[in-house]
């Protein structure tokens, strides 16, 4: 068994290579590095349109979902950063390439995520940081220290929910031939989770809160700042939705390396 | 000419092999358009009409959007930087054709491919299981044509990205990029209308507008009738044959500089 610390140092040695290796188009880094930056902004743009026409959505203002929409821009930074290597997966897991990594004596999902690390995902992360400081100024929020450990717990519990969504929806790759569907699928439904869930209807709230829990990637966890008085008792669940899912992800995970037989090549 | 339609034939029999992303696909895009109809729905509260547009109206044209993005999405310009990575760009130069329409017809097998499985089963659905009304009008019997002029610039746009692979080989951030660009202001996601009205007169110029809000406004206003239309459908031949003159001039710098290594 290898201590927390070796991982940590392995992943470092691990990524200063990739680094190395992606610096070859240089002109393609930068150039992503900026689109990263102005594509993750696009959506407040909509926002903005929108609340040209509309005073607020479903009882939500403007600057408050500029305040959510940071939050989930930070949120799913570490997915784009950390987790980049699962839109790969069925590559790999078709052509037989999978099979190199049961011979590292290393955790395997460590060894397979290690060998990304989207440095453009920075970028967002970036951009979300900033937005977050806009809207919580805007907003005139109330930041003690305490706040602002339960705001980094509840970030790291929500980037946990989305990165279990879309690394269980990798994970089809081991079960059917080709995953890109259900992880574009999942990819896709991301997109709604910085609105406010009660514009939707019993059933797909039921949805987005107990079964694919989109909610909590940005909605639910950024109430506990913007309405601290009126949440309700779920919202406090947040920081364990994202550790179960997470613990339920890997243990699908590990099914499906043990299940994969290779290709035969 | 029996050349390039072999090679789209092989490209819809390639599309075929994965009949299971389509359904997949279907299952996405209607899972897509009852949220976008839940997010509509609470934007027009009890509101009659937004900026001229009914509920209807606006959310046709958003699902209509949905199906359609699918299908206008001609991922040449990934292919070709995949093609240029592997060396296998080569191969296609020394064959006996024109590369702008060998990458055209190949990809036309693919538009084929997810307009008869993806985006026609979406359509239905949406008719018949969501049971929206689609005003009918002469925009509906435009729109086939708007549709393939859409689909002939979106091609252009992703065709010059490619092409721009040959200086810098890797084109993620410039697809990202030219997607971004084109989804907002083209009037994929939401209505031109929406947009303020400086703004709006600005994007009326631009070619992004003729391959999204064009067709959509057909379908989703087709009673607007022939003299606000047949203008539409002009300026979209305009760009098409504009886009196409610049991408061909453009391929003739580009090839210059392209270094391949195997294949």
């Amino acid at each position: 068994m290898h201590s927390l610390r070796d991982y940590l140092r392995l992943y470092f040695i691990i990524e200063t290579q990739y680094i190395k290796a992606r610096m070859q188009y240089r002109a393609d880094f930068i150039i992503s590095s900026i689109g990263m930056f102005f594509s993750s902004l696009a959506t407040l743009g909509i926002f903005w349109i929108i609340f040209h026409s509309i005073p607020d959505l479903a009882g939500w203002s403007f600057m408050q979902l500029v305040f959510i929409y940071g939050f989930y821009m930070i949120a799913i930074s570490p997915m784009q950063i950390l987790f980049d290597h699962i839109w790969n997966i069925r590559f790999h897991v078709q052509q037989g390439t999978f099979l190199k990594y049961y011979f590292r004596p290393l955790n395997m999902m460590f060894y397979y995520m290690s060998e990304m690390f989207d440095i453009k995902g920075l970028t967002q992360l970036a951009a979300g940081i900033l937005v977050l400081i806009y809207a919580s100024l805007q907003l005139d929020l109330n930041w003690t220290l305490a706040r602002i450990a339960l705001l980094l717990l509840t970030l790291f519990s929500a980037s946990l929910v989305q990165i279990s969504i879309t690394v269980l929806a990798g994970c089809a790759a081991f079960w059917v031939l080709d995953a890109y569907p259900v992880l574009g699928l999942a990819w896709k439904l991301r997109e709604f989770a910085p609105y406010p869930m009660n514009i939707f209807d019993g059933a797909f709230r039921f949805t987005f809160t107990f079964i694919i829990p989109l909610g909590f990637v940005a909605f639910y966890p950024s109430q506990l700042f913007l309405q601290p008085e009126e949440v309700s008792s779920l919202v406090y669940f947040s920081p364990l939705v994202g550790m179960g899912l997470f613990a339920l992800t890997y243990w699908v995970w590990t099914k499906g390396v043990n299940s994969y037989t290779g290709t035969g090549s | 000419m029996k050349s390039y339609l072999a090679l789209l034939r092989g490209s819809y029999m390639v599309g075929l092999v994965y009949r299971f992303g389509f359904l997949f696909s279907i299952g996405g895009n209607l899972i897509y358009m009852s949220i976008t109809y839940f997010l509509w729905r609470s934007i027009y509260q009890n509101r009659e009409t937004l900026r001229g547009l009914t509920f209807n109206e606006t959310y046709i044209y958003v699902a209509l959007g949905s199906a359609v993005f699918i299908l206008l999405k001609t991922y040449v310009d990934w292919q070709m930087s995949f093609d240029i990575r592997e060396g296998m760009v080569a191969t296609y130069l020394i064959k006996p054709i024109d590369f702008q329409l060998y990458e055209l017809f190949t990809s036309l097998g693919f538009f084929l491919m997810s307009l008869s499985a993806i985006t026609i089963p979406t359509i239905l659905l949406m008719v018949f299981a969501f049971r929206i009304e689609i005003p009918l009008g002469i925009g509906l019997a435009l729109f086939p044509f708007s549709l393939i002029l859409a689909y002939l610039l979106s091609f252009c746009f992703d065709y010059f990205i490619g092409l721009l692979g040959f200086y810098t080989e890797s084109v993620w951030g410039l697809s990202i990029t030219k997607e971004i660009i084109i989804t907002v202001l083209s009037g994929a996601l939401i209505p031109l209308q929406f947009f303020p009205e400086a703004i709006q007169k600005i994007l009326l110029w631009l070619p992004f507008q003729a391959i999204y809000y064009t067709p959509l406004t057909m379908v989703a206003q087709s009673t607007l009738g022939w003299e606000t239309f047949l203008p539409m459908l002009g300026v979209q031949l305009f760009w098409v044959i504009a886009l196409f003159a610049l991408t061909r001039l453009f391929y003739n710098q580009a090839i210059k500089v392209l270094r391949i290594s195997g294949g």
